[in-house]
């Protein structure tokens, strides 16, 4: 019965064993074995299952995949003066597990240490660059067109705009905060993969100013477009009105040669007749001149004229 | 129960009685000391047992892959390959573990603004009611704010290296996509931005966004970048419209004089050309009436010369004779008279109406 009770905590004792110091390293992970907190022997990089001592040794498992750090957001003044918002993401590796677990120990020391570095980084880089230098970047370009059109809307040269080309622009400067971060981190283990400007923006109060400004701006616009809407009909009024008086007095001129063409013509005409016999003319066009009595008029004649002269008496004179 | 199960416990730590379970199992029913009805109750609460044991390891020692998935499977924690879908079978107890990737489904990660998961009664999407501003407010590169909303869509094209690149390639997705979003408005000029390079922006962050996501090899392939609104903040938006309807208001100023123009420039120049032709048809009228004019007077002169001094009195006489009744009052005149000698006043002494009816009744 003893012997059975023996062989029961014996294969107890023999699981226990074999339990502890067989461990799985997940594809995920890699390992440390520490003996008393003092790391022994080479990184663990194979995922599987692995050996080691029962109970005098035990496993510290790190992330080997790339992970994500995010910064907080800060508020840095840039060259310019203007207060902007900056948040900052970047992704790092765990390089050198052994020297990770002497100077951080896990992930949420490594967290706060970068949150130092890459946020001081931030901070230099961003204060020492103009806002114009961290939005745009080395490949500005910008469509000559569209500036032309702005600056015409904004009723201000080309050259006022000030968009020129930045000297070193976002990706650079994300380059220089990673090497200056990145000097840092052989001391930590880590290996810092990238450093990225997620977010960049005023803060509140420059915003709001921003907004009034961009407010101000369009308000202008809305005015010329409103201006050049009264300019322009003005000028179609106006051109239709020289049109207008074009048009008419052109008329009128050929209209008044047409007359006068005609009236010289009639005088000729007249001239031509009438020139065979003056005189008779003048009594012909007198008599003619009677059909234009009306009913008021008052005739007024000679008693020694031609009519009265046979009432008068009929003797031949 | 067949034992009282205080017994059964004290004998299990004791050990009393215990061993005996193998024998009696042996033996059958050839040493009856103990009682039947124990031995087989312990028989059956190992075959219990037992028989959890297999369903447990039966069920989960096989899997089913949905079509739209793949399932990575480890073994010990390493990766042993990638199950397509279907029915698979595994080594149960945790030596073999199955991940499911939705490989073949499009998934989408909204910038800006969320759907709700669900929609409402009538089928339309449901948005919700939140503020991710701080999401789409960004700086263009003339330094305005401009609120961008976008979806990225991708898929899972690697689960290996989606599962095991990376530790959370969803939120760097995410990350990246902010960033380059930002680089890619900040490198425009915001006018540009609102309206015509739209498209241009899309494709190029999708490919920077892409890029990225190879460099950090993390199986993510995206499939497009779809920016969504693109509008100035709300605090503006009332000025841009503002623009927007002055320039509405231009055009309609325009067109208006125009339209006035065009209305009064044809129909001016029509009253010029009826000025014209009634010019035109006084000239003829002028010309025929002179030369008509000039032929009687042509004719008559040539009958006038064959007999001058009668002719001349006849036409006289019948001038006067067409001219006096129609003349309202004739005075003769006669040389060393004071006053002017009324010859006939008839025409005064009738009321005007019968003067009229006896005019047209004469005539």
């Amino acid at each position: 019965m003893s012997k059975l009770m023996l062989w029961v905590a014996s294969a107890l004792v023999a699981f226990l064993v074999l339990a502890n110091s067989l461990y799985v390293i997940d594809q995920a992970e890699q390992g440390i074995v520490v003996q008393f907190g003092e790391p022994i022997g080479e990184v663990v990089d194979s995922p599987g299952l692995h050996w080691k001592l029962p109970f005098i040794q035990e496993v510290r498992r790190y992330d080997r995949r790339m992970l994500a750090w995010d910064g907080d957001v800060s508020q840095i003044p840039t060259l310019g003066r203007e207060f902007v918002v900056v948040d900052t993401t970047a992704r790092y590796r765990i390089a050198d597990p052994l020297q990770f677990l002497r100077s951080v120990r896990d992930e949420a020391g490594a967290r706060t240490r970068l949150d130092d570095i890459i946020d001081s980084v931030a901070r230099d880089i961003v204060s020492g660059t103009n806002l114009e230098e961290i939005v745009r970047s080395a490949d500005w370009q910008v469509n000559l067109a569209e500036v032309a059109e702005v600056a015409e809307q904004a009723g201000v040269a080309v050259e006022q705009l000030d968009l020129e080309k930045p000297k070193k622009g976002r990706g650079k400067l994300e380059q220089e905060m990673l090497a200056a971060a990145s000097r840092l981190m052989p001391g930590l283990g880590i290996e810092l993969i990238d450093v990225r400007i997620k977010r960049i923006n005023y803060i509140d109060s420059v915003r709001t100013q921003v907004e009034s400004r961009m407010i101000a701006e369009r308000q202008s616009i809305a005015e010329r477009f409103r201006s050049e809407g009264q300019g322009r009909s003005q000028e179609i009024l106006g051109d239709m009105e020289r049109e207008l008086r074009r048009i008419r007095s052109e008329g009128e001129r050929k209209a008044k040669e047409i007359q006068g063409r005609a009236d010289a013509e009639a005088t000729r005409i007249y001239g031509q007749a009438y020139g065979k016999d003056p005189e008779f003319y003048k009594f012909f066009k007198t008599l003619e001149s009677f059909d234009a009595i009306g009913e008021n008029s008052t005739l007024m004649l000679d008693a020694d004229s031609d009519y009265f002269r046979y009432l008068d008496s009929s003797r031949r004179r | 129960m067949a034992e009282d199960p205080k017994k059964w416990l004290e004998r299990a730590i004791t050990g009393k009685g215990w061993h005996e379970r193998p024998r009696s199992g042996d033996g059958g029913g050839a040493q009856p000391p103990r009682p039947v009805k124990l031995d087989f109750s312990l028989r059956s609460v190992g075959l219990v047992l037992g028989g959890l044991l297999a369903i447990l390891a039966a069920f989960s020692s096989f899997y089913t892959v949905q079509p739209e998935e793949r399932a990575v499977i480890k073994r010990l924690g390493r990766v042993i390959g990638i199950a397509d879908p279907g029915l698979h079978f595994k080594v149960p107890f945790g030596i073999d573990q199955v991940q499911f990737v939705a490989t073949e489904r499009v998934l989408k990660q909204e910038f800006g603004f969320r759907t709700g998961q669900d929609a409402d009664d009538e089928g339309r999407t449901r948005y919700v009611e939140e503020d991710f501003s701080i999401e789409s407010l960004m700086l263009t590169g003339d330094l305005n704010i401009i609120v961008a909303e976008w979806v990225v869509q991708y898929r899972i094209a690697d689960p290996i290296k989606f599962l095991y690149a990376m530790r959370e390639p969803t939120g760097t997705l995410r990350d990246i996509a902010e960033s380059v979003m930002r680089r890619v408005v900040g490198n425009r000029i915001g006018s540009e931005v609102l309206t015509t390079g739209r498209v241009e922006i899309s494709n190029t962050a999708r490919d920077e966004i892409q890029a990225a996501m190879d460099r950090y090899d993390n199986g993510i392939q995206v499939i497009t970048v779809e920016l969504q609104d693109v509008v100035p903040p709300p605090r503006v938006q009332p000025a841009f419209n503002e623009v927007n309807e002055a320039r509405q208001q231009r055009e309609r100023m325009i067109n208006e004089a125009n339209k006035q123009a065009n209305q009064s420039i044809p129909k001016t120049e029509g009253e010029a050309n009826r000025l014209v032709s009634e010019a035109e048809g006084y000239a003829t009228e002028r010309v025929n009436r002179a030369l008509g004019e000039t032929a009687r007077f042509n004719a008559v002169l040539t009958e006038y010369r064959l007999a001058p001094e009668v002719t001349r009195s006849r036409l006289y006489l019948e001038a006067l004779r067409e001219a006096l009744p129609r003349a309202g009052s004739v005075v003769v005149v006669q040389d060393g008279q004071a006053s002017p000698l009324p010859l006939l006043n008839l025409r005064d002494a009738q009321p005007p109406r019968r003067r009229n009816q006896d005019r047209e009744g004469g005539e």
